[in-house]
């Protein structure tokens, strides 16, 4: 399903907070997510053991779903953080942080830890 | 334990009301400060606290002293023929002096986070004007409003304290005369504010140049009728808009990340200046202005100095110890790969850029200056650790409204942890003398 991934920035979804305050399992917890419409969640026939995985012609993330009336069809929120960043790119010499097309669907792969993040970007 | 007054670096507003109690050792009560506010003033003790200087031996950041690793880094930098330097939003702006400094003594490559935040309105404004105001202003003669792309009560969490629900020398009615509209395709938790008189815009993601297109062909003309729809706004809310507009005294608007980044074209900002131009020249009553909502606490203190220093306000290049033109931000320095090392200072570089690049910046020696751990930290080569500026060394910053603010020593840092302007001056001295 073709959908727009926004990034944001939220209190309780905070990078800074949870390098200062919380551990590599919190900031998983709390930075791997999505947040999207209800509706969506059904018509991609996610359940709470399914992930997201979301892939663009920049990158691919897994991630977990969080559901909230207030966000637009077609659209998932995803906090600044280095998941988000596996699908954000460079077009016209600018970092596209909102507006980011994907192609969305519910898989059972697990979302990557930090590590392992960290590991691919230093390769 | 007496209270003290002083100001917060947890966002750009440095709110200058916090009162902490504390023996000089530790900051032991916090009062005033908002979520972000008291996670800064935490941070002091927090975990992730940087506390000795680091070096990549063999795969693992290992401890060092300082001094072994301000040579580490001297000697980097003295192989290197094309440095890059970035970050410095979260430092004083006399750590920023000293960067520019350190990048003109070894010819590098300058920029700071604003280049793809914030920066960007700042450069469009060279071409259209820009009618800024301040935070006092606000305080004392607003009555209308906007903020476009901006969840400020998650961001910048007391500025609605300070904006919308204060009472200002021309404004004592306070929150009641006041009108709020917020442009948001979410219905974040800045909503919550919202009275019977303002005006919530959901407009459609990316439509934002559709809503400024029309504004400005119909602003101030209130008995205009507006279409039935425009990016997803009915006809009623925008004639309610419109009429805003026309009747505000003192109007305006708090440019968020939404709007600056809502579109790949860059018109957008362009077009959002234009209007408030037009605004301004069509209106009867008062004035319209805007204030950026940059988020780090000093991004505004890196565009002043390096506008004072070089005339430029980022992406700094230089040779031969003199600034040379360059149409190249640090996006293109890395996606290029023209660089042979970085400085990353007070940012997390590897988290905000795209994995791409973050790959690419990895692949060669990263220098990092900061206070707390991170995933630059986790990959970096050298990391010198520094005090965190406006609770353990002071300094000079700037507000989101472009207000000098001076910051104030609180308690002394961990250790013989310096601060980054003294880091930084270290470097310097160091690459004079050996």
């Amino acid at each position: 399903m073709q959908m727009i991934v926004n990034t944001v920035r939220m209190v309780d979804y905070d990078q800074s907070k949870e390098y200062s305050f919380g551990d590599d399992i919190s900031l998983k917890e709390n930075m791997a997510i999505g947040i999207l419409n209800p509706e969506d969640y059904e018509k991609l026939k996610l359940t709470p053991s399914l992930n997201l995985k979301l892939v663009n012609k920049h990158g691919q993330v897994i991630i977990k779903i969080k559901k909230e009336k207030n966000v637009p069809l077609d659209t998932i929120l995803m906090p600044i953080s280095i998941w988000a960043n596996q699908i954000i790119g460079i077009s016209n010499g600018q970092i596209i942080f909102k507006n980011i097309e994907v192609n969305a669907e519910a898989t059972t792969d697990n979302v990557l830890d930090i590590k392992d993040l960290l590991s691919i970007i230093k390769k | 334990m007496v209270g003290k007054r002083v100001k917060c670096t947890g966002c750009s507003l440095l709110c200058d009301d916090i009162i902490i109690k504390s023996d000089g050792l530790y900051v032991d009560e916090i009062y005033g400060a908002c979520l972000k506010g008291k996670e800064r003033f935490d941070q002091v003790v927090s975990k992730n606290r940087i506390l000795s200087p680091y070096v990549r031996k063999n795969g693992d950041l290992v401890k060092i002293q300082l001094k072994e690793a301000l040579n580490k880094c001297i000697e980097i930098i003295k192989k290197s023929s094309k440095p890059i330097l970035y970050g410095f939003s979260t430092v004083s702006c006399q750590a920023q002096l000293k960067g520019i400094e350190l990048a003109k003594k070894i010819d590098g490559f300058i920029d700071s986070n604003s280049t793809i935040c914030l920066g960007k309105v700042l450069n469009t404004s060279k071409q259209t004007g820009m009618a800024l105001t301040t935070i006092s202003e606000v305080i004392n003669k607003t009555d209308l409003l906007i903020f476009w792309g901006a969840n400020v009560a998650e961001s910048i969490p007391r500025l609605l304290n300070k904006a919308l629900f204060s009472r200002g020398k021309f404004r004592m009615t306070g929150r009641e005369i006041k009108t709020v509209i917020i442009i948001d395709p979410v219905k974040t938790a800045s909503f919550g504010v919202m009275g019977v008189r303002d005006i919530s815009l959901k407009i459609e993601p990316g439509k934002d140049l559709e809503l400024i297109h029309f504004l400005k062909e119909q602003c101030c003309a209130p008995n205009t009728i507006p279409p039935k729809e425009i990016a997803g706004i009915d006809s009623d809310d925008l004639r309610r808009v419109l009429i805003q507009l026309t009747n505000t005294e003192n109007g305006v608007i708090f440019i968020g990340q939404g709007i600056v980044n809502s579109t790949l074209n860059s018109n957008v900002i362009q077009e959002l200046l234009e209007l408030v131009q037009i605004i301004n020249i069509k209106q009867q009553k008062g004035r319209m202005s805007v204030i950026m909502l940059g988020g780090h606490y000093n991004m505004a203190g890196f565009d002043q100095v390096a506008l004072s220093m070089v005339g430029k306000n980022h992406s700094l290049q230089f040779d031969n110890n003199q600034l040379v033109e360059t149409s190249d931000t640090i996006i293109s320095k890395i996606n290029n790969e023209d660089f042979d090392c970085s400085i990353i200072v007070g940012t997390d570089a590897v988290s905000h850029l795209p994995w791409k690049l973050s790959n690419k910046l990895t692949s060669k020696p990263l220098i990092l200056i900061d206070n707390k751990k991170s995933a630059t930290f986790s990959v970096a080569d050298i990391v010198l650790p520094s005090a965190i500026t406006g609770i353990e060394c002071g300094g000079l910053a700037y507000r989101l409204d472009h207000v000098p603010i001076e910051l104030d020593k609180i308690v002394n840092p961990p250790g013989n942890i310096i601060s980054d302007e003294e880091i930084l001056s270290q470097l310097i001295e160091g690459l004079k003398t050996t």
